[in-house]
């Protein structure tokens, strides 16, 4: 059976030089009434979705159809995807051609590029090639990843580097250096920017009997002699081009120096293949009516016969070919395939696949097979072979023999990596899932790599294959996040008549299945699909503050946002409400927006505090705080007096008084404030006094110190006069006019004076403020004048104590019969030995008592 | 200079967490090609020096400036701001640019914001007409290390900006802070909050959560177990007091700045007239380490002891004979600095503790936290103001006196603040408002409940050996911080038991669970009550980390780092602050200041 079962498989191979090639079938189409030939098709690679437009270029019959063109997408199982009429004005559609974000790119004769999506519907802003392309229609255009080169009729070249840009910046389209054509060139060609050094795009022209290349706004003309070309392509890495001449050869020439052909063959017909594909690397495809010839650089070339119009997809290992009832996939058969099924293969993976076969026969020749593979050592690599191959079939009861004999095998050897295996059954299962018809992808596992996973979901995120997507990254461990927003903008898009609170449940549903969803990105795109009040409840469930207001000002909820980023005690954000409705209300409705949130109207204080006194003046006075109006005017009054400008001038007038005397007024409007009316009223009475005082001594002195300062002043210069002036002005009381007169005394030395001033009267407050003044200058004799009058002994023996007398001040610490003072005392005289007993003496006494 | 404090032995890996700021700004200025000029916003330059090296700021390209209106000195075509982002940076930068532009200067400028962009300060920019000069980013530093257990969100105004002026923006940064920090260490399980800023660092902390959850790396065991958010404004009464720790002295007399003090060189024995010298205050110094948190009689003692031993050891030395004596003794040498320093500094400080006055006010701080003798209190007081004596000095202990007695007699309120405006000018009517509003200084509305207060938390201690303390009191010499006390509670029982207290202290308090993913709820089952919480299976101390928003006082760190090593105590304590202060700092905050 297994020889027969290999024999079976390799049976389909056909081999060209020393290597086989294999076309299996992936899809029995779906469509009906599909004929090709009567069509334009425009067919993405890795196994993207099919559009098809009648061809108007052509005179076909119409059957039972409309005359209106219609553009239908189709995915490659031949699935409808979607339709539209096609009702675009600018001529005829000169090309077409799926961009990698798999958005069909359209340009008609007069330059326009339409842009579809899957669902055949126009999207992005429009886009033109140009006023030249306007004027003189596009005849030809050679698309490429991301771009277009097109060729007008007065020969002129323009390329697009990158759809992307198109109808946003006005540099996407370039127009190519002058070429100096009289005719349409032969052929054009392009070189990806991705493979070129220059990193922009290269363009060939076949002209005359060589080719044009453009590249960097360079233009030269290579391989002169070659021979008319009349089509070219080149290779999917960009070194290699293929290209047909006018007698009938195929040349392959290197695109770093066209003048080496590499290899050349020559056809039986010298009619141009009507199309022309690179299959992987090293054979190319020629296509004329019925016949597909396909050359490689050895042995004879394969010929392949189609009673039906076909139509040619590159890949990057291989090719796909779609006819009107079906797809398959041309490509080299892989070594590990072909070591496994090769006829008459004894390689270990063909023993391995043999045992199975015995196995499940009950035969005991399998047990022959495993010990001739374990006496060889070549059970890992027979494994991993039996697991590499079952990655290249698109047949699933091969890849699961296959699979099955590499477990079978596995069961007998212990050091192979077992996740490989895994690895390639979760592969497997994905690849089987989106060659399914219904979603039909048919990515070859090579593709697959090449494609990777994120890019796969995304893929089938625009296709609407939601559930799919979300499964796939969930077995992946991918972020599911994207696909269950996209999920929802799609549906709110798709669901116009849903009521908002029903969208919003079903919506709700889904969002929950992620932990980090934006619900903020999927309400700006209900907003921006009009469903204002839907954005609103879905920016309710937001959680990131972040995100939430921001999003409720764009939609015009400013309180609900003040109000969410108050709670969220961010503020930024409240500082970013602020300023967005700050001057798009009326002020006082801006103000009344406030009043009932303390934080906001703070920080906007703060603000204003810092950046605009005049508008922090104007919000209080409109919230009737006069009391704060007060307040910033009283501070302007001191600003002022940092401008030495404000200073002059009559004293009652200026500026400052008047600020101080507003203040007074606010003050005075209300009875809490009425101990800051009186302190204004004070302070302005002070500034007069001292100004005066200023004017009088001609020292500017005075201005801006204290009442107590202003006090000592006076009688340091010896001003004993204004000093009582103040004294009485201000109601200053006896104790502290007492200790001010001591200290400014004391600090000019006037000791007689301040014996004089003793002895004015018995003082108020005793004689501490004059013991005090004397120590802390060191006049201890002058001290010793008022310590003995000191009434309180404490008091006395501290006196005593600071200017080191020690007998006196135990004498008088006795007196006070203090303890605690005579350890402190003791203390203080401790490198006193002699005063220290008289201490400890006196304390044992105290003791004792 | 090594004032980078090593972070080796800190309970979290701290020094990871300031590799990554470092990296940071690293990265900002080598994205910046060629030669620039950094100008720092002055307030920010102590924060980047415990960050990185100035030396790996220049290998940078970077030629540094600090921040003013004065236009800016420069040969570099690209400027570099690097501000808080604070409204009243922003005319710097615009008239620093203008003046460019006057000149005819054309360069390139970038701002980074610290920690983060700002609406209103690019409003300004705006509005300035420079917001289109500029490149804008930001740096995302929101917490600094100072040493091994101390984290500071160097907030200096902050808090006081908080309480008058109603701007809570400090209240998101710590909450920001403390989220990045769990992304890092894992989610805090308990949280505990006291007071209105700390219930709301608690409340928008969860919403951080719940708006971007932190996954836990650590397989679900976080590493801090327990936070601790405690708003200054429970307890006004501790930072007025005069800290008597070695550390926090040097603090009220020197004014420790970013982990240093600067001083006049003489005072260090270096005999160079008016040179400034800058010494460093970490753990990296061993000696400093053992002595910061004593009593600062006992470091007295200490140090006198180990000059002794030194000076017994120097006349030892010439009668050993073996070389193995002699390297043991040279060993001991290698100290010697250390010692000097500290005797040099300590000699400093007793000059001041010695002093009568530093000793009167002692006496009243203690008269007015046993709320003895209310007009000895009132009169002393006055008698300050009468004197004109430091104006800080006056209003600590105005503060300390309101903030006892809930206020003072209207009367006798008016009263204090007419001499103090006679006495130190009009303009403090502002700071009179400002500590009014922040309820420092104010009106007595409701009778005072301090007695109960200090009864209930055992604030006073009698007998208290400095030398050999058994409790926390001995940091203030017989005052135990009602703070700590708070703190203490919290980590060994939770608030329960001290709740009838709780309701007598400013704002309201919180007891949460929270898990890796729902969070908010409490849900006893989940961890099996607090005190198994506390302990980890593993034998490892469980991990608190003690958040003061509003600032902490070394005497109160001293106090937690005294609790942590009590025996049986089974938890280390990470502690992060708006800002370390005094109360001389504290309350500059809130004067106004005419510049």
């Amino acid at each position: 059976m297994a020889a027969t079962n290999a024999v079976a498989v390799a049976a389909e191979w056909l081999p060209l030089g020393n290597r086989y090639y294999r076309k299996p079938t992936l899809y029995t189409m779906k469509w009906k009434h599909i004929d090709l030939s009567r069509n334009k098709l425009a067919c993405a690679p890795f196994g993207g979705p099919i559009a098809i437009i009648r061809d108007d270029s052509k005179i076909v019959q119409l059957y039972a159809e409309s005359a209106l063109r219609k553009l239908r997408i189709f995915n490659s199982a031949g699935v409808q995807v979607s339709e539209s009429v096609w009702r675009n004005p600018g001529g005829r559609l000169v090309g077409f051609s799926w961009a990698d974000d798999q958005t069909l790119i359209c340009i008609v004769q007069d330059g326009t590029i339409y842009r579809y999506d899957q669902r055949a519907e126009i999207v992005g802003p429009g886009a033109s090639l140009g006023r030249e392309c306007f004027e003189s229609s596009v005849v030809e255009c050679v698309f490429w990843g991301n771009g277009v080169v097109c060729v007008n009729e007065r020969l002129e070249l323009f390329c697009v580097t990158d759809f992307e840009r198109l109808g946003r910046d006005e540099g996407a389209v370039v127009k190519l250096p002058d070429v100096g054509l009289d005719e349409m060139p032969h052929c054009v060609a392009v070189i990806e920017p991705r493979f070129t050094e220059s990193e922009s795009v290269v363009v060939l022209l076949g002209v005359g009997d060589g080719l044009v290349v453009i590249e960097d706004g360079e233009v030269h003309r290579v391989g002169e002699g070659i021979g008319p070309v009349q089509k070219m392509v080149v290779s999917r890495d960009g070194k290699m081009l293929a290209a047909f001449t006018h007698d009938g050869r195929l040349l392959i020439l290197s695109t770093q120096d066209f003048s080496r052909i590499i290899f050349e063959h020559e056809c039986e017909s010298a009619l141009p293949p009507e199309q022309l594909a690179w299959c992987g690397m090293d054979t190319v495809l020629l296509y004329w009516d019925e016949v597909l010839l396909m050359v490689g650089p050895l042995g004879e070339p394969i010929n392949y016969y189609y009673d039906e119009p076909i139509f040619l997809i590159s890949e990057c290992d291989g090719v796909r070919i779609l006819s009107n009832t079906s797809m398959e996939f041309l490509q080299r058969v892989p070594d590990s395939t072909e070591v496994i099924f090769r006829i008459g293969s004894t390689e270990p993976p063909a023993l391995l696949i043999d045992a199975l076969d015995h196995f499940d026969k009950r035969s005991a020749k399998a047990d022959e097979n495993l010990r001739e593979l374990r006496r060889r050592k070549a059970l890992p690599e027979a494994i991993e072979a039996c697991v590499d191959a079952a990655g290249y079939e698109f047949d699933i009861s091969r890849q699961r023999t296959l699979l099955r004999a590499a477990s079978y095998g596995q069961a007998f050897c212990s050091n192979v990596p077992r996740d490989r295996f895994q690895e390639m059954c979760k592969t497997l299962r994905i690849l089987n899932a989106v060659r399914s018809p219904d979603v039909g992808i048919p990515l070859s596992i090579q593709q697959y790599k090449v494609l990777t996973a994120p890019v796969l979901i995304s893929r089938l995120i625009n296709a609407n294959h939601h559930l799919l997507a979300l499964r796939l990254s969930e077995y992946l461990g991918l972020n599911q996040e994207l696909v269950v927003m996209h999920w929802a903008c799609s549906k709110i898009t798709a669901s116009l008549a849903i009521p908002d609170p029903a969208l919003l449940d079903i919506l709700l549903e889904k969002l929950k299945l992620s932990k980090s969803i934006s619900y903020a990105a999927v309400a700006e795109h209900a907003d921006k699909s009009g469903r204002r009040k839907l954005a609103a409840m879905l920016i309710e469930h937001e959680p990131r503050s972040s995100k939430q207001v921001p999003l409720l000002l764009s939609i015009g909820e400013e309180d609900i946002a003040l109000t969410k980023a108050i709670e969220s005690g961010d503020t930024d954000l409240v500082y970013m409400v602020l300023f967005h409705i700050w001057h798009k209300r009326p002020y006082l409705e801006f103000l009344g927006t406030l009043h009932a949130r303390p934080l906001a109207q703070d920080l906007l204080i703060a603000y204003a505090q810092c950046y605009k006194h005049d508008f922090l003046k104007q919000i209080f006075t409109t919230t009737g705080q006069s009391e704060e109006v007060a307040f910033v005017l009283w501070k302007e009054s001191w600003e002022l007096s940092k401008n030495p400008m404000a200073s002059k001038g009559a004293p009652l007038h200026t500026p400052r008084l008047k600020l101080v005397e507003d203040a007074r007024k606010l003050f005075a409007e209300s009875k809490e404030h009425n101990f800051e009316s009186k302190a204004a009223e004070e302070h302005a009475k002070l500034l007069r006094f001292q100004h005066e005082l200023e004017v009088k001594t001609k020292q500017a002195i005075f201005v801006d110190s204290s009442i107590s300062d202003t006090i000592r002043t006076c009688i340091v210069i010896g001003n004993h006069k204004d000093a009582l002036r103040v004294k009485t002005e201000f109601k200053v009381s006896e104790k502290r006019w007492y200790w001010l007169k001591v200290f400014a005394l004391a600090t000019i030395g006037d000791w007689n004076g301040l014996e004089k001033f003793s002895k004015e009267k018995r003082p108020p407050i005793g004689y501490k403020p004059f013991v005090e003044a004397c120590i802390e200058h060191d006049e201890k004799n002058e001290a010793l004048k008022y310590i003995p009058k000191l009434s309180n002994p404490r008091e006395k023996a501290e006196a005593y104590a600071r200017i080191g007398m020690a007998n006196e001040a135990a004498e008088a610490a006795s007196q006070a019969k203090d303890s605690e003072l005579l350890g402190r005392l003791r203390m203080s005289f401790s490198q006193n030995a002699a005063a220290s007993s008289i201490f400890d003496a006196l304390r044992d006494k105290l003791g004792v008592s | 200079m090594a004032h980078i404090p090593n972070l080796d032995n800190a309970a979290i890996n701290l020094t990871s967490l300031r590799e990554q700021s470092q990296r940071e700004l690293i990265t900002i200025l080598r994205n910046i090609r060629g030669k620039k000029c950094l100008v720092i916003d002055p307030k920010l330059g102590g924060s980047i020096s415990l960050i990185v090296p100035t030396s790996i700021l220049k290998e940078n390209g970077a030629e540094l400036r600090y921040l003013s209106s004065d236009p800016l000195q420069t040969e570099c075509n690209k400027v570099v701001f690097l501000v808080r982002n604070r409204l009243d940076l922003m005319k710097h930068i615009s008239s620093n640019i203008q003046d460019d532009i006057q000149k005819g200067l054309q360069r390139e400028y970038f701002v980074y914001f610290v920690p983060r962009r700002s609406v209103a300060c690019e409003k300004i920019l705006d509005e300035e007409k420079v917001h289109h000069l500029l490149t804008i980013g930001e740096f995302p530093l929101y917490m600094v290390p100072l040493d091994e257990d101390i984290l500071s969100f160097e907030l200096d105004d902050a808090y006081k900006e908080y309480l008058v002026e109603g701007d809570s923006s400090l209240l998101w940064h710590i909450a920001k802070a403390i989220h990045k920090l769990e992304s890092s260490f894992g989610v805090i399980p308990n949280v505990r909050a006291k007071g209105k800023g700390s219930l709301r660092v608690a409340d928008i902390l969860n919403r951080m959560q719940a708006e971007e959850p932190v996954s836990t790396p650590h397989a679900g065991i976080p590493e801090i177990q327990t936070l601790i958010l405690l708003d200054r404004e429970v307890d006004m009464v501790t930072p007025m007091l005069s800290q008597l720790t070695y550390e926090g002295l040097l603090d009220e007399i020197l004014h420790v700045n970013n982990g240093a003090v600067e001083l006049n060189a003489s005072i260090m024995g270096v005999q160079q007239e008016g040179k400034k010298v800058k010494v460093p205050l970490n753990s990296s110094d061993k000696l400093f380490k053992e002595i910061r948190d004593l009593n600062f009689e006992v470091v007295v003692q200490v140090l006198r002891q180990k000059a002794t031993s030194m000076k017994q050891d120097y006349s030892d030395i010439t009668k050993s004979q073996t070389v193995s004596e002699l390297k043991d003794f040279v060993k001991k040498l290698n100290t010697l600095p250390e010692i000097t320093r500290h005797i040099n500094l300590a000699q400093h400080l007793s000059e001041f503790t010695s002093k009568p006055s530093f000793l009167g006010q002692l006496d009243m701080e203690h008269t007015i936290v046993e709320s003895e003798s209310y007009d000895l209190c009132f009169e002393y007081i006055e008698e300050m103001i009468h004197k004109q004596e430091p104006f800080l000095g006056v209003l600590r202990l105005l503060v300390l006196f309101s903030v006892t007695n809930l206020g003072l007699p209207k009367r006798q309120f008016d009263y204090l603040r007419r001499e103090i405006l006679h006495s130190y000018g009009f303009e403090h009517v502002v700071t009179m408002t400002n500590l009014e509003r922040a309820g420092l200084f104010r009106k007595q509305e409701l009778k005072s409940n301090w007695l109960t207060i200090k009864r209930a938390m055992r604030l006073v201690v009698e007998d208290n050996n400095t030398a050999n303390p058994s409790d926390i009191s001995y940091v203030f010499s017989g005052y135990a911080p009602l703070s700590v006390r708070l703190i203490q509670q919290a980590i060994r029982s939770g608030w329960r038991p001290v709740e009838d207290i709780l309701r007598l202290l400013p704002g309201s308090h919180s007891d949460t669970k929270r898990g890796g993913f729902s969070c908010g709820i409490s849900s006893e089952s989940l961890f099996g009550g607090s005190t198994n919480a506390d302990k980890l299976v593993d034998g490892r101390r469980s991990l608190v980390l003690v958040v003061f928003i509003g600032g902490v006082t070394f005497a109160e760190i001293s106090a937690l780092r005294f609790l942590c090593a009590q025996e049986g105590m089974a938890y280390d304590i990470i502690i992060a602050t708006t800002k370390v202060v005094s109360g001389d700092t504290l309350l500059d905050t809130f004067v106004e200041k005419l510049s």
